[in-house]
């Protein structure tokens, strides 16, 4: 997110420096055109139909007064910034710590924390909600028994059913977003600055709220607006605690215009707005990181000691099993015992353990295993397009090779805040019929799994890039070399981790995305998502929770080759260059 | 001369499809050259669907290509198509009597009358008269209780049962608003009992889910302990051994109707009858059933568990009632519950 900041600059191309034509343009263009593809044909399909009447396909505003016309509708949207708001700030408060401690202390267990930070990401906000449902319900949350119990209260004070609840849980599902971010931000940040503010007399709490957390603010910034954007576009935990709880956020009132009468001109009217709120982030962005150097890999080494924490680090690490247990712990009891029960409504027994679900899921039922084959092929696919695709985007950003550069970054961040089921539509709209005819195709689902995953690649190419002094590039030009030289032989090799950790930041929610993959699969595409959706839809329980686990142990493995292939520095986690 | 007799028959049965009435054999060859059909399905749960595609596949050698996803999705599916002229799909099966008034409406089925309805459960015979879209799964919405809660002698016998205080808390329904089943079954309380119904429903502070099998999960939980739930669904957690049990309500269980029907400028004209005559047989009544779908046909029996449809005192709200009803009702729902 930090090139973005710069990205909204409209300072014209630097000339090239050694004159005459320099061929990495073609490629520039490519990457761009690549990107329009993407990104832009869906959405001129969008913005078109938000303007024509259902039946005529005149242009028309009527569609926007519908859709902001009534209390009742804008009251949604002002629930939605308000949820997405609350569930940042939220996920801040479980993430900033927990990525200064892993990062930059000496907190025992600090490989414990990220294991589980990863368990936590790789959880599908939809079974998270699930099993909070059975945690916190007001009547029979298992929370709640348990406070009776102990104090002899008549009721339990836990209501998972209400605002708080709903961001409580969106916070424990998106955290990891910004945990990643700041600890790679964080582990760049070298010593040598904290011993200048520990020598001019600083403490060192004075010295993390003044150097340490400043350096990583655009990080932080990135991650708090992707965990923003996640809420407002999430349908599935909303569908399942916003609604007993009698709210409505745009997700579920946008499902509800695909209702009879099916409105979808109206649907789009009424996702337009969320994109002036990107943009609005973008520049609010922009604004507090503005003139703020936040070059840190210079490539002229530095040291990175950890702090030494005393007795509070034992706090710091109760701190972190706290935030463990809301997202994994208490969570993943449930989900096991459903999917080992043979009737899950039956509770926890000897004689309701059995293994049926996973003999059905994996052998029995006719698409399920390939259902995760195919998602993981698909998510695979997408990740690489898509990390490639925005570091060349994020270059060109940074580096101003282009007029009006931030119109790119913009189009990156776009797809992630318009609701996936209007998207869908527009993805549908534009790759499905000729001349593309990409109805039913795996391809369809991968185009649609990049643009949908472009703004996490962005964000962590952008703030990658950002932290990349210039003067190295420069060096190899002044030496002789292309600019694509430059890219290929110093930037990519420096941030080769950082690349490896994008991919599964965009793999591992590409494996669970639904609001597009529902809209877009064809007979032989079926995936996980789906598969589990079908699931739910059918009040099917013990067989979902056995599909999610399996998916999320098949999850584990590419988890462990990431971890040999890199060493130590898994997951962003980078020791002294 | 006899292959060129099936020729003349294919062809007229090509270009004469509102009066023909096919000879199953003779659909069955006509199928096998066209290959396969492609099934926008709502109906069933997704296994079921699957099934029902590769019962077909067995017994005819014509691949089903199986779409299966909520009757929202499919729809919109289908728009785009008609919007970019493509015909994928064959055969439409919604669960939305809405879409089928519209996209009758608009003239985008192909009219064709199975062979069989004769041979149906009377209930579901003569469903359009216009013979556009015939109905190929049903389902009710009936009372629903978790049965480690609540003893069979205190379950509610009727729908102004769950009114009563004695609930206040415990009541369980799914949103109109998301759920095709809920609003045809608030359109028919509403019917029956006048709006009022819902004005103290509203006092017993139900917890409203968004799908109808939410009802499901909420009585599986024991955060509620009685519902108006669906009973496919139900009866098939609680044959999986969960506390839950159903209730026939005296003043009718609403049924609900799902059709389906053939595409206007299919490509697999023959297969896609073959097809619809296949819901109608007995083999698809047996897996539906299997699946606990009541089944179209009398021979086959009702899932473990549920009553014989012929058994079950009704409430059959009409296609036009459901298409102007419910989106009335979703708005009176809105205003008396709050979202």
């Amino acid at each position: 997110m930090t090139a973005t900041a710069s990205t909204l600059d409209t300072a014209p191309a630097r000339t090239a420096r050694a004159g005459g034509f320099d061929s990495t343009w073609l490629l520039w263009i490519g990457i761009i055109a690549v990107l329009l593809f993407l990104v832009v044909s869906p959405f001129i399909y969008l913005v078109i139909t938000s303007f024509q009447a259902e039946r005529t396909g005149e242009f028309t505003f009527a569609n926007y007064a519908t859709a902001y016309g009534r209390a009742r509708y804008v009251e949604a949207l002002l629930n939605s910034l308000k949820l997405g708001a609350v569930s940042a700030l939220l996920a801040g408060i479980f993430a900033v710590p927990l990525a200064w401690a892993v990062a930059r202390t000496d907190m025992p267990g600090r490989g414990l924390t990220r294991m589980l930070v990863l368990a936590t990401f790789i959880t599908p906000p939809y079974t998270g909600a699930v099993a909070w449902i059975l945690l916190a319900g007001p009547n029979a949350g298992w929370l709640n028994r348990f406070y009776t119990l102990l104090t002899g209260a008549e009721a339990g004070p836990f209501n998972i059913y209400s605002f708080s609840g709903l961001a409580l849980v969106i916070a424990l599902y998106s955290f990891p977003y910004i945990f990643i971010f700041t600890t790679a931000a964080l582990e760049l940040v070298s010593s040598e600055m904290e011993d200048a503010a520990n020598i001019l007399g600083a403490g060192p709490w004075r010295t993390m709220w003044r150097v340490t957390l400043p350096l990583a603010l655009p990080a932080i910034l990135g991650g708090l607006i992707i965990c923003f954007l996640e809420a407002i576009a999430l349908f599935g935990s909303p569908a399942m605690i916003a609604i007993p709880a009698r709210f409505n956020v745009v997700t579920t009132q946008l499902f509800q215009f695909f209702g009879n009468p099916v409105r979808v001109e109206v649907a789009a009217a009424y996702a337009m707005p969320l994109l002036g709120i990107t943009v609005l982030l973008v520049l609010v962005q922009r604004l507090m990181t503005h003139r703020k150097g936040f070059v840190a890999l210079t490539g002229k080494g530095g040291e990175r000691r950890p702090i030494l924490l005393g007795r509070w680090r034992w706090v710091v690490f109760g701190y972190a099993m706290f935030v463990a247990a809301l997202a994994v712990f208490l969570p993943y009891v449930f989900l096991l015992q459903s999917a080992f029960a043979k009737a899950w409504g039956r509770g926890f027994a000897w004689d309701n353990i059995s293994l049926q679900n996973f003999r059905f899921v994996l052998f029995e039922h006719a698409t399920a295993a390939k259902s995760v084959l195919n998602s993981f092929l698909y998510a695979g696919a997408s990740a690489t397009v898509a990390v490639f695709l925005t570091l060349g985007i994020a270059y060109i950003v940074a580096r101003k090779l282009v007029p009006f550069g931030g119109v790119l970054g913009f189009l990156c961040v776009a797809p992630f805040v318009i609701p996936g089921v209007v998207l869908a539509i527009g993805f549908y709209a534009a790759y499905a019929p000729p001349p593309l005819s990409l109805y039913g195709t795996a391809l369809i689902l991968i185009l649609a799994f990049t643009t949908r995953f472009l703004p996490v690649g962005y964000v962590n190419a952008s703030a990658a890039i950002r932290s990349v002094n210039p003067e190295m590039e420069e060096a190899v030009r002044v030496l002789g070399g292309s600019r694509l030289t430059a890219l290929r032989r110093v930037v990519t090799p420096l941030l080769k981790r950082n690349l490896l950790g994008a991919w599964l930041l965009i793999f591992i929610p590409a494996t669970r995305e639904l609001s597009a993959a529902i809209f877009l699969y064809g007979p032989n595409t079926k995936v996980a998502s789906v598969m589990i959706f079908d699931m739910s839809e059918e009040g099917n329980f013990e067989r979902l929770a056995a599909l999610a686990l399996i998916l999320q142990v098949l999850t584990l493995p590419l988890l462990w080759v990431g971890q040999k292939a890199l060493g130590r520095d898994f997951m962003l986690r980078r020791n002294a260059t | 001369m006899k292959g060129l007799g099936r020729l003349a028959l294919v062809f007229a049965l090509a270009i004469l499809p509102v009066t023909a009435r096919a000879d199953i054999n003779a659909l069955a060859e006509a199928a096998k050259k066209e290959g396969e059909i492609t099934w926008y399905v709502a109906h069933y749960t997704s296994e079921g669907a699957e099934d029902l595609g590769r019962g077909f596949t067995e017994m005819y050698g014509v691949k089903v290509n199986v779409v299966r996803t909520t009757a929202q999705v499919a729809y919109q599916r289908l728009l785009q198509d008609i919007k970019n002229n493509q015909t994928i799909c064959d055969v439409f099966s919604s669960t939305d009597l809405g879409h089928y008034a519209r996209l009758k409406a608009e003239g985008r089925f192909e009219k064709y009358i199975p062979e069989t309805p004769p041979k149906i459960v009377p209930t579901f015979q003569n469903f359009d008269a216009d013979g556009f879209y015939h109905p190929t799964a049903a389902g009710l919405v009936v009372l629903t209780y978790n049965t480690s809660k609540v003893k069979p002698e205190d379950a509610p016998k009727k729908w102004e049962d769950l009114l009563d205080i004695k609930w206040k808390g415990k009541v369980s329904t799914g949103h109109p608003g998301f759920s095709g089943y809920v609003g045809t079954w608030v359109l028919s309380m509403k019917k029956l009992y006048g709006w009022q119904y819902f004005d103290k429903l509203e006092k017993n502070k139900p917890q409203i889910g968004r799908s109808i099998n939410d009802t499901v999960t909420a009585l599986n939980a024991g955060e509620r302990q009685v519902a108006a739930g669906a009973d496919g669904s139900t009866l098939f957690s609680a044959a999986r051994g969960n506390p839950l049990a159903v209730s026939y309500p005296s003043d009718g269980a609403v049924l609900i109707v799902s059709p389906s029907a053939i595409m206007k400028g299919t490509k697999h004209p023959n297969a896609a009858k073959l097809f619809m005559e296949y819901l109608y047989s007995i083999e698809a009544s047996k897996i539906n059933a299997k699946h606990f779908g009541i089944p179209m046909r009398p021979e086959v029996p009702a899932p473990p568990g549920a009553k014989p449809i012929s058994e079950v005192k009704l409430i059959k709200p009409t296609v036009a009632e459901v298409d102007k009803g419910i989106p009335e009702v979703i708005e009176q729902w809105r205003d008396t519950f709050g979202n």
